[in-house]
């Protein structure tokens, strides 16, 4: 066997060669934050502005790709986009309070302040291979935040597809994210919605109590005409896509979006490099055709 | 490409001529042995013909640290900061370093282009030198011991004279300036050429068997002589940094005593302990083991992968300068079990 050039890892497709933000990849160009909602108590969601108007207007991506956020002093990071291109003017990034930047952002930042944005980094979900078939999104904890941008997109251009299912486990009903417009997703009938938490802890609570895995059993759909996307912390990868598998999805017909440290986002840096991929370029989106054959990618 | 004939006692001239052009970087003996690539003052201290010096020609496209980009702090409103030292010459480029540098160009000039790279590769003029491989050289195996391309200018010694290849219109320039200096090639130059090239060819001494090595990485990527070698491997990152090929850098902000901020790049290492770490403390390659995989992997795997070709050129410069003595050559051996 001879080792082939990568073929088709980019699943965007999209040719890369300048960034929306400027023609330095390396350069962020500027961005106000509108509002800063609490999502959960260490979870905020910011809503973003750039503060050129025709790149404020003309900023589109694709679900599920990134951008990085810096403040000068402080430090620069990956985040992914819970908002949609389908609503231009501003979009949203759901962050975590989690190291030395995001502190930053949650005790010194403020509606109004302005920080540097690059992007739209990596190559996002493959919408165009979804057309015509139903949708099984499958999200851990944080990562509803990208599948929120992916579930606004499908309901924003509803008619382009089968049924669209979210299956998505918390630790606790206290952290379940976006749960109100979830609920009024499920109640338009635009989505079916399953939500699980591990434990209710005392709190008032009518979806499942149990892991994610569960709820994959409550859900009827034909493999051979869905797509499942996952989204989560590592160890749920490793229950999720198994139990995908059993149920009858091809490994090629899974997608998921991994994290790793994507410090330069458009390949150089090498620090999100696995296997012959590098996250932040080739990803974050993956098949899991393509992860499984990739050392260490979901796991480690 | 055009041929022609320089004697040798015409070096030091053409060299003293480049200076015109802009500063040349040619290897300089620092101590018995031991050659650094420096600019040069007196063109007598030029040494093209040392195999290695011990960093190479990449710090002249990328310094091992800068500024990207500087404003005050906590500012979105950013400026750029570019290090463009206008026409430099690389005197004294091998075969190998000519490949690691196409193979720079490669990473840094594709898909998203690095301005910062690419305003030193414009302006970049390379010279190269014909070489003799001594026991830490395996170019051969790579097949990277000649090059046709990437260079603009270059000089193979044959007895009392060299054959100059002129390879692009800006080597073209160098010529038509020095006119009195070159020679039309006879037809003995070419024939001294190819048989100094016959020699070359038996005089390497190391090889590295690449045949399949992809699929063979792939097939023994949970052997145990990974552990075996992480056991050995200090992480130190030396084999990084001399390496012409490895061009991972790491970006961090920094506030100046002024209050400004800058946000600045500096080489890295795959092999440093907190290379993949992410906010929240997770190391996605604790393992040391991991680490000296992927050093390995990346290279003979991953690059073949993705560009068809293996990213080391063979230049022995990692066996060199190793502090606890890892073979790359032997690592290969031991992973395909033939030592």
């Amino acid at each position: 066997m001879t080792a082939e050039p990568r073929s088709d890892v980019r699943c965007g497709g999209a040719s890369v060669s300048e960034l929306a933000t400027g023609s330095n990849p390396y350069l962020p160009a500027p961005a106000r934050i509108l509002r800063i909602t609490e999502l959960v108590p260490d979870t905020r969601l910011f809503e973003l502005r750039f503060e050129d108007s025709s790149l404020a207007t003309g900023f589109g991506y694709r679900p599920g790709q990134f951008v990085e956020l810096s403040v000068l002093g402080v430090g620069e990071a990956p985040f992914s986009l819970p908002s949609s291109p389908t609503r231009r003017g501003s979009f949203e990034l759901g962050i975590r309070r989690a190291g030395v930047l995001t502190g930053f952002l949650f005790d010194h930042v403020g509606e109004g302040d302005s920080v540097g944005i690059r992007g739209p980094l990596g190559n996002g979900f493959p919408v165009e291979r979804f057309g015509g078939a139903d949708l099984l999104l499958v999200a851990g904890g944080l990562g509803m935040v990208p599948l929120r941008g992916l579930l606004r997109y499908l309901v924003d251009t509803r008619d382009d597809f089968g049924r669209v299912v979210l299956a998505y486990g918390s630790r606790d009903p206290r952290r379940v994210l976006f749960r109100d417009e979830l609920e009024l997703l499920a109640r338009r009938g635009d989505a079916e919605i399953l939500l699980a938490v591990d434990d209710t802890c005392g709190v008032a609570w009518n979806g499942r109590r149990g892991v994610v895995t569960e709820l994959l059993d409550e859900v009827k759909l034909d493999p051979a005409r869905t797509f499942a996307v996952a989204c989560g912390p590592p160890v749920f990868y490793k229950f999720v896509l198994d139990k995908l598998v059993a149920s009858g999805f091809g490994k090629d017909r899974i997608f998921l979006s991994l994290e790793r440290r994507m410090e330069c986002g458009i390949g150089k840096c090498g620090h999100c490099a696995v296997g012959y991929t590098f996250t932040c370029l080739h990803g974050p989106v993956f098949s899991y055709w393509d992860a499984i054959n990739l050392p260490e990618l979901i796991y480690e | 490409m055009q041929t022609l004939r320089l004697e040798a006692s015409r070096l030091s001239e053409l060299i003293r001529r480049l200076m015109g052009w802009g500063p040349v970087w040619a290897p300089v003996e620092k101590a018995p042995g031991v050659f650094s690539l420096e600019i040069l003052e007196d063109v007598e201290k030029a040494r093209p013909d040392a195999l290695r010096t011990v960093v190479p020609f990449k710090k002249l496209l990328l310094p091992p640290s800068f500024t990207m980009v500087r404003g005050d702090f906590g500012n979105a409103d950013l400026s750029e900061v570019f290090h463009a030292r206008g026409p430099q010459v690389l005197f004294g480029a091998h075969a190998c370093d000519v490949h690691a540098l196409k193979i720079l160009d490669l990473l840094y000039l594709t898909d998203y282009v690095d301005p910062y790279y690419e305003a030193n590769r414009e302006t970049l003029l390379v010279v190269g030198f014909g070489c003799w491989p001594d026991d830490k050289c395996f170019c051969d195996s790579l097949g990277t011991s000649t090059v046709d391309d990437g260079f603009d200018l270059a000089l193979t010694p044959l007895e009392g004279r060299f054959l100059v290849t002129v390879a692009t219109s800006k080597g073209d320039d160098v010529v038509r300036t020095c006119r009195d200096l070159f020679d039309p090639a006879s037809s003995d130059d070419i024939r001294d050429y190819l048989a100094r090239l016959r020699e070359r060819r038996d005089a390497f001494q190391l090889q590295l068997d690449v045949s399949d090595l992809p699929y063979v990485l792939e097939l023994k990527k949970e052997d145990p002589v990974w552990d075996e070698l992480a056991r050995k491997c200090l992480c130190c990152g030396s084999c990084s940094m001399v390496c012409p090929t490895c061009s991972c850098f790491n970006v961090a902000d920094r506030i100046e005593s002024d209050g400004t901020a800058s946000r600045v790049r500096s080489w890295d290492s795959c092999l440093y302990r907190d290379y993949a770490v992410v906010a929240g403390g997770h190391n996605f390659r604790a393992d040391r083991g991991d680490r000296v995989r992927t050093r390995y992997y990346h290279k003979q795997d991953a690059f073949v992968r993705e560009f068809g070709m293996p990213s080391c050129v063979g230049c022995g410069r990692c066996i060199e300068n190793c502090p606890t003595g890892i073979h790359v050559v032997e690592v290969f051996q031991h992973v395909r079990g033939d030592l």
